[in-house]
């Protein structure tokens, strides 16, 4: 390499502009970014996680889900419909205005008024009336028994009472209603551009360690890891598995890795018919062997986890075994590690009467999270190898949802989050029969219903105290899994990735990135 | 004159009824935008309520009455995604997909046109085959790829300029443009250049074409032995001549790279409203797809008005009537 004038200049430019910015400033790269500055608007989570930073919710969760006190130092039950909410005494909004027990009614009660198709009335479906006791008690009265009710206030942010009901995105997205308790004040964002956000000086929670914020929204994964490696960012999340694999071998980027909420589950239709008949020898026929528990044991036993993780995840997932990571509220230990034996699963199709195996429809989303697509494929190649002709099927979440929701595909895979940390959100939504009263079972898409894992888990779903919640639920995942209800095949994994010891930077498993929880690395 | 416009616009209403209509079906077809958009934690009450809210448990039919009706009342609707006016949410990106545009397309004839009539006019040089074998490169690698090797080589390895993102943005004559910085201008060259290249290589291969042709017809020889020097042939007369075939391509390129600017937009995390539309259509937020299309409609069709009136000048024999 020789030195020319012109390389010269180009290196002293380089060095300019490669110069690290003022330690207080943070520039992070995301995937993807808020809806509205508005709260109360939608449940997505990455709207959550950019809107905590300027809000607080009345219960905060750590790490790993579990719940610790946020504007409420502490909750309990009165009796059993009715919980009692201490408030956090002291805490300023962004505007001085003091926090008190009328703005957390008042934000309660906003949510039925203004909220979107992702409706937030899902965090207050259980809330029949709020009474204020005092300046720092609120009391919420509930439709029936609901244990579940702080998991709900996990996303209940709170925005000061003179708010007013008509304020919309609108005032919210121009700063003018942006106010908050959080950690840091806002300052500007754009649908699909960047947040930028300034330190609040007088937050509770104490003291931040970056003057200011900005969350650049990069959606696509190449950009944003030029981004980080042109020092545009400081910190960015979701790195594709390919670009992980080259950071471990690169000195100056450091990754975090954390398992994620996320679990890809094999949904087997228990529907008679099948929307989509299977074919025994080319010909279609009525029965459908998914209802069949043998066939569903013989295609977990089929599922080679190892494989699906080292092989086909590079690394980036963990086997699972039930549909909660481990540590979460309800997830029970006497289930082991899952098995891998073709020969076992081949004398079981055989039992239930298919010793020629079948061919099948199988449909998988394409794009929801990483590694979807190629794990759909490997689960067809693995089935093929017990005798089945899998025709398996990625495609985009768009088309995806809306069939799935209208039953037409017989087994399909999608991944599903345990996002409140605890089984009632996902059974209730996916396992539990129908019942729309009680409100349960509305992702219940495989028909499958066991009066006796219903009788378990609602007994759970009317118990407040939290031991004997967790025993029920623990033992309703036993059943559910015994069924094979679902068929869990792996945890996936979250990766975020920044320069080098730069940034002390704690990887958690909801996926959200927190701002006023990193610090500059010492 | 009169005539034409008229029939002109009778036409771009009818487009844009025959979008609307497609978007709605299309919409329909794929299924309910509510299932791809609620949490899975709602209840069927929930799902039920959000329905009825938005309209969408009303008959196809009815569902678009209510849409022209709001339209005929000057209410395009508001974003399903955002809760804010589609008109507002594409007009806040509409500006930075302009600037870039036009930029590139500045870039693509201000090398396009020159390097096409010099290879035109000397086919046989050196520099010629360089222009054209160049001019393929342009049209056949993929767009994505060339951006991120010029991420890689100017943002990433010389550190030199960005890697993505607008810049700040400046006022000029009361626009706020990121032309008007030159922090704006170090962001928008990267995407500028990877948008061009293609619209570039057309450009020389069109320019040549014409060039190649036209410098052995009869008027050339007779300026020729008017004595008149190449360089007056090629501007004022031979350029006049190739230009209309010019016109129209850069007219439906400049059509197709507004609309459509999104793999470069993506790549270079540019905020225009490429992103969004792609969004949107994930999403099915069909207000804002309904809008940007019908823009597009809109767009193209004033594109090629212009283009019509520029060939009118360029060519006294063609006249615009009705029947155009």
């Amino acid at each position: 390499m020789t030195f020319t004038p012109l390389r010269g200049a180009v290196a002293a430019v380089a060095l300019i502009a490669a110069m690290p910015a003022a330690a207080e400033d943070l520039v992070i790269g995301l995937r993807a970014g808020p809806d509205s500055i508005d709260p109360h608007w939608s449940t997505l989570g990455s709207q959550a996680e950019a809107l905590r930073h300027v809000y607080d919710t009345l219960v905060d969760v750590d790490d790993k889900l579990q719940l610790k006190p946020g504007l409420a130092v502490s909750w309990e039950p009165i009796d059993d419909t009715t919980w009692d909410f201490k408030l956090r005494e002291g805490v300023k909004f962004h505007d001085g205005t003091d926090f008190t027990a009328e703005d957390a009614k008042f934000s309660i009660e906003r949510i039925p008024e203004v909220t979107g198709p992702m409706s937030m009335t899902l965090y207050t479906k259980y809330v029949d009336s709020v009474e204020i006791i005092d300046d720092y008690t609120l009391r919420v009265h509930t439709k029936g028994i609901a244990p579940a009710l702080p998991n709900d206030f996990t996303r209940l942010f709170v925005v000061p009472s003179e708010t007013g009901m008509e304020a919309g995105n609108e005032e919210f997205n121009s700063g003018e209603k942006a106010i908050g308790t959080g950690p840091f004040t806002f300052v500007s964002w754009q649908p699909k551009g960047d947040l930028v956000l300034e330190k609040f000086d007088g937050w509770w929670g104490g003291e931040v360690a970056w003057d200011t914020v900005t969350r650049k929204e990069i959606p696509d994964d190449a950009a944003r890891v030029a981004a980080l490696r042109s020092g545009q960012v400081d910190l960015i999340n979701y790195v594709p598995a390919s670009d992980y694999l080259s950071m471990q071998n690169d000195s100056d980027l450091e990754t975090f890795v954390s398992d994620s909420v996320y679990i890809l589950n094999v949904q087997p239709s228990q529907a008679q018919p099948l929307p989509q008949k299977v074919r025994v020898n080319g010909e279609e026929i009525d029965d459908n062997p998914l209802a069949d528990l043998r066939v569903r044991k013989a295609l977990d036993l089929a599922i080679n986890r190892d494989v699906l993780v080292n092989v086909v995840l590079e690394g980036l997932g963990t086997p699972a075994n039930q549909l909660m990571p481990e540590g979460f509220f309800g997830y029970t230990d006497e289930i082991g590690a899952k098995p891998y034996d073709i020969e076992q699963a081949k004398e079981l199709l055989a039992e239930a009467g298919y010793p020629d195996g079948f061919e099948i429809d199988f449909t998988c989303t394409n794009n929801r999270v990483p590694g979807d697509a190629v794990v759909c494929e490997a689960l067809a190649q693995m089935w093929s190898r017990l005798g089945l002709t899998v025709n398996a099927q990625a495609l985009n979440g768009t088309v995806f949802f809306p069939a799935a929701a209208r039953k037409e595909y017989s087994m399909a895979m999608s991944a599903w989050g345990t996002l409140t940390g605890e089984a009632a959100y996902t059974y209730g939504a996916m396992i539990r029969t129908p019942d729309a009263e009680k409100g349960f079972g509305n992702f219940n898409r495989t028909d499958y219903s066991n009066p006796e894992f219903d009788a378990v888990f609602d007994e759970g779903a009317q118990t407040l105290d939290a031991e004997e919640r967790r025993a029920l639920y623990e033992e309703a995942s036993l059943i559910a899994m015994e069924d094979r209800a679902l068929i869990p095949t792996v945890i996936l994994q979250t990766v975020w990735a920044a320069d080098a010891d730069t940034l002390d930077f704690t990887a958690r498993v909801d996926q959200e990135t927190r701002a006023y929880e990193i610090m500059p690395a010492e | 004159m009169l005539g034409y416009l008229i029939r002109r616009l009778a036409q771009a209403v009818v487009v844009v009824f025959a979008m609307s209509i497609i978007v709605f079906v299309g919409v329909y077809a794929i299924g309910n935008p509510i299932d791809v958009l609620i949490d899975p934690g709602a209840t069927q009450e929930i799902r039920a309520k959000l329905i009825a809210q938005y309209g969408l448990d009303q008959p196809l039919w009815r569902q678009y009455f209510t849409f022209l009706a709001n339209v005929a009342q000057g209410d395009m609707g508001t974003s399903m995604v955002y809760n804010i006016p589609v008109v507002d949410l594409v007009f806040s990106r509409l500006p930075a997909t302009l600037e870039l545009v036009l930029v590139s397309i500045m870039i693509a004839t201000c090398i396009g046109i020159p390097a096409g009539l010099y290879a035109g006019y000397r086919p046989d040089s050196i520099a010629a085959k360089a222009i054209m074998a160049l001019s393929v490169l342009g049209f056949s690698v993929p767009t994505f790829w060339i951006g991120m090797l010029l991420i890689m080589t100017f943002a990433v390895n010389l550190g030199v300029l960005p890697s993505g993102g607008r810049g700040d943005v400046g006022s000029f004559l009361g626009i706020n443009t990121s032309l008007a910085t030159l922090d704006g201008w170090s962001h928008v060259i990267l995407p500028a250049i990877n948008l061009s290249l293609f619209k570039m290589g057309l450009m020389i291969r069109l320019t040549r074409a014409g060039m190649v042709e036209a410098m052995r017809t009869d008027y050339v020889k007779f300026a020729r032995a008017q004595g008149l020097t190449d360089r007056e042939i090629i501007f004022s007369h031979v350029l006049r001549n190739i230009s209309i075939p010019i016109v129209t391509v850069f007219g439906l390129e400049l059509g197709s790279t507004l609309a459509f600017a999104v793999v470069t937009e993506s790549v270079f995390t540019w905020p225009g409203v490429g992103k969004l539309i792609i969004d949107s259509i994930l999403q099915l937020d069909r207000p804002v797809m309904v809008t940007y299309l019908v823009l597009v409609v809109i767009l193209f069709v004033l594109i090629n008005l212009v283009v019509d009136l520029v060939y009118a000048r360029l060519d006294p024999r063609v006249r615009l009537k009705g029947g155009a």
